[in-house]
């Protein structure tokens, strides 16, 4: 972890006008270069809000955001900046069901122009890395929830982001499953260096964080370095 | 993996979907080939056989005596003769002169006019066959200018000599005569050596002899008519207008009724498949937006994951557009063969006898291009959608 800033969020406001809901209110959150964050709430607490702000998902109506130098509020398409310095983990894989567990994690490279093989060869290395050698042309239907979860974290890591952003990564798995998710999560952070932000609603998940990120209806209610 | 390898396993991914969608646009693929095909042919079968051989025009008398109306050549319209005064008592000489002729020396004249490929003088008369009271009408004209007036020998041969007459298939059949046979008029009889055809009824009831015979029979010097043909690189329009500038006591009739009869025929034809074509085009059409929308809402979800990994705008518009290309294309190929394959099977089924089948590259290349052009067009609103998706919204979508 460096003392650089990665993420630096001062009196950030979301409403959804329609629904007459403020999902994020007055938002200050600064998080370092390489640190693994876990954040907690309940239900409607913002938490997914918040995530889709740092990934340029959607944009906050007031305020001000940075993530890894980039102004959020300005007007203009993030696309890029998703691809180059975000790699996003949903609690659902989202894997494309016809495409083969390499197809699928190439799927981010095609933004980037790299070469076919190019494609290949870093799709075949990450899913070895997440212990999927053996299932590289195996489409998701035929695989369990954990291997689509660790495609999904091979595909988000394909083109090198800076932030890992996962929304409940672990939710839809047994405990012993995501345990395993959870610890190749850990392990990616350590040895590449990633900032990791995670969000989660069971506690001994987020304990394995270097801070824990409580929200409330829309608001940051404690920050908690675990050690 | 290649963009477009992404594209095409997009396409096979809901079998039945894209089925549906290829025999829609197929179906207006093969519609416009079809329907071209057989209008196309129509049209040309139509135009060989009026312009191998047939006049561009007529040159008359400006005046008519007190001969019926109008009198065009080939007359569908009633055609100068036949009117009652024509024909006087019931014995002896029945002639009736060809009214006003054209001189010899007119005819020669307009035969050196440059420009002019053939002229030719033909005489019209009518009389009785000895003993009835049965008109018939008559043609004079040199037998190698017989394909100027659409004349078709369908049975033996033209006349050689000045006894012999080739009789049109109606009148054939009215009389009971055939080749061989022998008929008699005005005392003189002719020996009949074939029979003709030339798609017009009235002519059909007539008989043909050689000029210089029914001058002789009707003591004429003269011609009724002169059938011009334009030399190639000449416009017939400006020729006809330039004789009758020459010769101010002619005047010239271009309406060729059967050419015009047919050509109302095949514009019938053409827009009726043409109103066919857009129908079929528009079933198409809104297939294959109609599949490209269920296609984009079915994956609101994926494009949300694809906006969420980094993809931009152009490449969902890409991703869709090319999606929808590649299935007009696809059905564009099946639509061709279809549309050749029932062409061939109304062939073969003799549904199309006389008609010369006109397979032209423009009308491939239409066709591919209208289904391109759908496949193209249909796809842009969908994709349009699908660019536009707001990803949070996208990825919350069940
Ligand atoms: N697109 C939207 N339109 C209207 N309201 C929304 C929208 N997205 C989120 N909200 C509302 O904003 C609030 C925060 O939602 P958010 O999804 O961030 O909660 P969360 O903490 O992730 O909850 P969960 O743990 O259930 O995932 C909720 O009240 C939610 O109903
Ligand atoms: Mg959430």
């Amino acid at each position: 972890m460096s003392n650089e800033n990665i993420v630096k969020i001062e009196n950030l406001i979301k409403r959804y006008d329609q629904a007459g809901v403020i999902a994020l209110d007055g938002i200050n959150l600064e998080i370092k270069k390489g640190e693994f964050v876990s954040i907690m709430g309940p239900s409607g607490s913002g938490k997914s809000t918040l995530l889709n702000m740092i990934g340029a998902l959607d944009q906050a109506d007031e305020g001000s955001i940075q993530v890894s130098g980039q102004n959020l509020m300005e007007k203009k398409d993030f696309s890029s900046f998703r691809s180059k310095e975000i790699g996003f983990i949903f609690q659902l894989h989202n894997l494309i069901p016809n495409l083969t567990a390499s197809e699928n994690v190439q799927i981010p490279m095609l933004q980037t122009n790299n070469s076919d093989e190019e494609m290949v060869k870093r799709a075949t290395e990450l899913l070895g890395s997440v212990n999927l050698g053996n299932r590289v042309d195996q489409v998701p239907t035929k695989l369990s929830g954990g291997e689509r979860q660790r495609i999904a974290i091979a595909r988000a890591l394909v083109n090198h982001p800076n932030i890992i952003l996962a929304d409940e990564p672990t939710g839809a798995l047994d405990s012993k499953m995501g345990d395993i998710i959870l610890e190749l999560l850990r392990e990616i952070h350590e040895k590449e260096n990633m900032t990791l932000i995670l969000v989660t609603h069971e506690e001994y998940v987020a304990k394995k964080a270097d801070r824990i990120i409580s929200m409330m209806d829309g608001k940051i209610t404690s920050e908690n370095c675990t050690l | 993996m290649k963009f477009r390898s992404l594209i095409i396993k997009n396409i096979f991914r809901n079998k039945s979907r894209s089925i549906l969608a290829i025999i829609g646009i197929a179906i207006g693929a093969a519609a416009i080939l079809g329907l071209g095909l057989v209008t196309d042919s129509l049209a040309s079968s139509t135009q060989q056989a009026l312009t191998t051989g047939a006049a561009d025009f007529s040159v008359l008398p400006s005046s008519f005596g007190g001969h019926g109306s109008g009198g065009g050549f080939g007359g569908g319209s009633g055609g100068g003769f036949g009117g009652s005064s024509a024909f006087n008592g019931s014995s002896g000489a029945t002639f009736v002169s060809a009214g006003q002729t054209i001189d010899q020396s007119t005819l020669n004249s307009i035969q050196q006019m440059p420009g002019v490929e053939t002229a030719a003088g033909v005489l019209r008369s009518a009389t009785e066959l000895n003993g009835t009271t049965q008109p018939l009408t008559l043609l004079g004209i040199d037998s190698q200018d017989l394909s100027l007036d659409d004349v078709q020998i369908t049975n033996g041969s033209a006349f050689t000599s000045s006894n012999q007459i080739i009789l049109g298939s109606t009148a054939a059949t009215g009389l009971n005569k055939t080749i061989g046979d022998q008929l008699t008029f005005d005392n003189q009889t002719f020996i009949v050596v074939g029979i003709y055809e030339t798609g017009d009824f009235m002519s059909d009831r007539g008989a043909i002899l050689s000029l210089s015979t029914l001058q002789n029979l009707t003591n004429t010097t003269g011609v009724s008519q002169i059938l011009v043909k334009a030399s190639n690189g000449t416009s017939p329009t400006s020729l006809s207008s330039q004789i009758t500038q020459n010769y101010t006591n002619l005047t010239t009739s271009t309406s060729l009724s059967g050419f015009n009869r047919m050509n109302n025929g095949i514009q019938i034809i053409e827009s009726g498949s043409w109103a066919i074509t857009l129908i079929a085009l528009l079933v198409a059409g809104v297939m294959v937006v109609a599949t490209m929308m269920k296609s984009v809402s079915d994956r609101t979800r994926e494009i949300g994951v694809l906006k969420a990994v980094g993809w931009n705008k152009r490449r969902i518009l890409a991703l869709i557009i090319g999606e929808s290309m590649i299935l007009a294309s696809i059905a564009t190929v099946i639509g061709l063969i279809i549309g050749v394959g029932a062409v061939e099977v109304l062939i073969s089924s003799h549904i199309l006898n006389g008609i010369h089948i006109a397979l032209s590259l423009n009308l491939v290349l239409e066709a591919v291009g209208v289904a391109l052009f759908l496949g193209i067009v249909g796809g842009i609103y969908p994709a349009y959608r699908a660019s536009r998706l707001a990803p949070t919204e996208a990825l919350r979508y069940e």
